[in-house]
């Protein structure tokens, strides 16, 4: 395996990525407190990003690329960039302009393979039968290809 | 998110999934039947029943059943389907048996000690010696009242009541006669918490020596009282009962109660049926059987069934070289759930 650690570029690509995700945060009513909290930068940053500066301001534009890429590559560079479930749950769904509807057919047999691949938990058991909840759906299909009785359906909405 | 398979000697085989929550297929190799349910009823394929007349007969310690750790999703359907217990999947350490919303084969072995009078019949008759009756039964001196006494004057010590006695409860003395002590015996005893006042030591005595009275002869048919007061519990393992119902049947006071996981019918074809009695090896419920040949070497005549002890798991069927054996089962009972999948998993296994 190959570590990032301490290398410096994944660092100012998951810079522009944050400063992209605490713009959107913002711009949906969190505080600078809770951005700040859940993307684990200090609030001096976020306050640095929310006036549009950042160390690299060529990161934020390779972050834009990467938040349009399709919904799965997205998601896994930013989780092999960023390797924290929780903030990259956080950066996919506050920069993702895409929406899906998840549902999931009678045919599934509770196995729980789906919950243990879907990197943004959306997905929990529920009477032997899996719930994925929309909100956190980001699209990238993992699921639908893991599950082994081809019960999952995942369609994109209009936004 | 990787699953991993560990096979032990003797053929348990542990399945495992680690991830949002840890999931344990647990198989028990004693406790299988190769019956071929969990095959029939896994969604992905990933179990196959070994053939078992091979096994059985060489009494080899491999896997009835193997399992594909790259096709298993730790479903649980093999677990709750399983009426041999030898399938156990649990989800962070729990068995789904005890999760609310899995499907449970409704079955059980019960026996009503109020009932149960502690003959052993349940425990001699159990196909799978699953059964237990410990009990307590009373002295013999307490069933018995009378009076004994050996006038050891007249004793000649002989040993004739000693021998004769049923109870053991007369115990001489013996001596090596010598120059000095010329006897062949210097004592002789009774054990009144062992004789039972029977009078065969009086009877036997050359010498007359025993005065032996039973107190309850002369009542005749009018027991005085002395009621027998035989206690006793007992103890079905739920783990190897196969809840057959042999123990219901053979029962001469109704205490065992039985319900059967599944409903059905066995079919066997006498044309096909060559006698290999692979069958009467396999069966875990000893629903069949031959009857003995008269001379050794000679083909055992029909097979005999009794469907009163079977529960329609299918091992016969499967283990059958010919195909002689159908089994038909018709419906299956368990507990209520709310999946569709799950239901139509276990209802696909009627006929």
């Amino acid at each position: 395996m190959i570590s990032t650690h301490g290398d410096p570029m994944p660092k100012h690509i998951v810079s522009g990525l944050k400063y992209l995700a605490a713009v959107n945060l913002t711009k949906q009513g969190h505080t600078q407190k809770e951005v700040a909290k859940r993307l684990g930068i200090n609030r001096s940053t976020v306050s640095h990003y929310l006036n549009g500066r950042n160390l690299s301001m060529r990161s934020i534009e390779i972050a834009k690329v990467i938040t349009e890429l399709c919904p799965r590559d997205f998601l896994l560079l930013t989780y092999a960039l960023i390797q924290d479930i929780d903030k990259t749950k956080t950066i996919v769904k506050s920069c993702q302009k895409r929406k899906f509807k998840a549902s999931v057919k009678n045919s599934c047999i509770g196995c729980g393979i789906c919950i243990d691949s879907c990197l943004m938990k959306a997905i929990k058991l529920d009477e032997l039968k899996a719930k994925i909840d929309s909100k956190w759906c980001c699209g990238c299909l993992i699921c639908v290809e893991m599950c082994p009785t081809n019960s999952i359906e995942i369609e994109e909405v209009e936004y | 998110m990787e699953t991993t398979e560990v096979i032990e000697e003797g053929g348990n085989i542990t399945v495992e999934r680690a991830g949002e929550e840890t999931r344990k297929l647990l198989f028990n190799n004693g406790l299988c039947a190769a019956c071929g349910l969990c095959e029939e009823i896994c969604p992905v394929e990933a179990i196959e029943t070994n053939p078992t007349g091979a096994m059985i007969r060489t009494e080899q310690e491999t896997s009835k059943i193997t399992i594909d750790e790259g096709k298993c999703v730790l479903c649980g359907m093999c677990s709750s389907i399983c009426p041999f217990q030898a399938l156990d999947l649990q989800i962070d350490g729990t068995s789904i048996k005890e999760i609310p919303g899995y499907p449970q084969l409704i079955k059980s072995a019960e026996i009503d000690e109020n009932e149960c009078i502690n003959c052993k019949a349940c425990e001699t008759a159990c196909p799978q010696d699953a059964i237990t009756i410990t009990r307590e039964l009373p002295k013999r001196k307490d069933l018995v009242t009378g009076e004994i006494e050996i006038d050891k004057d007249t004793c000649i010590y002989c040993g004739i009541c000693e021998e004769m006695c049923p109870a053991d409860a007369i115990e001489i003395t013996h001596e090596e006669p010598t120059s000095i002590n010329p006897v062949i015996a210097s004592d002789i005893n009774v054990d009144e918490d062992k004789c039972v006042h029977c009078g065969i030591c009086k009877r036997v005595c050359p010498v007359d020596a025993i005065m032996q009275v039973c107190r309850i002869c002369p009542y005749g048919e009018y027991e005085i009282e002395l009621e027998p007061e035989i206690t006793g519990t007992s103890y079905i393992d739920p783990e190897l009962c196969v809840n057959c119902g042999w123990c219901q049947e053979i029962c001469p006071v109704d205490a065992a109660k039985v319900t059967k996981p599944f409903e059905g019918e066995l079919i066997l074809d006498e044309e096909k049926c060559q006698g290999c009695e692979t069958c009467v090896m396999v069966c875990p419920c000893n629903v069949l059987s031959f009857p003995k040949p008269e001379k050794v070497g000679d083909k055992p005549e029909k097979l005999h069934k009794d469907e009163t002890f079977c529960i329609y798991c299918g091992a016969c069927e499967r283990s059958c070289p010919v195909d002689a054996i159908t089994v038909k089962r018709k419906s299956i009972n368990y507990t209520p759930t709310k999946s569709k999948a799950w239901q139509n998993a276990f209802e696909s296994l009627t006929k």
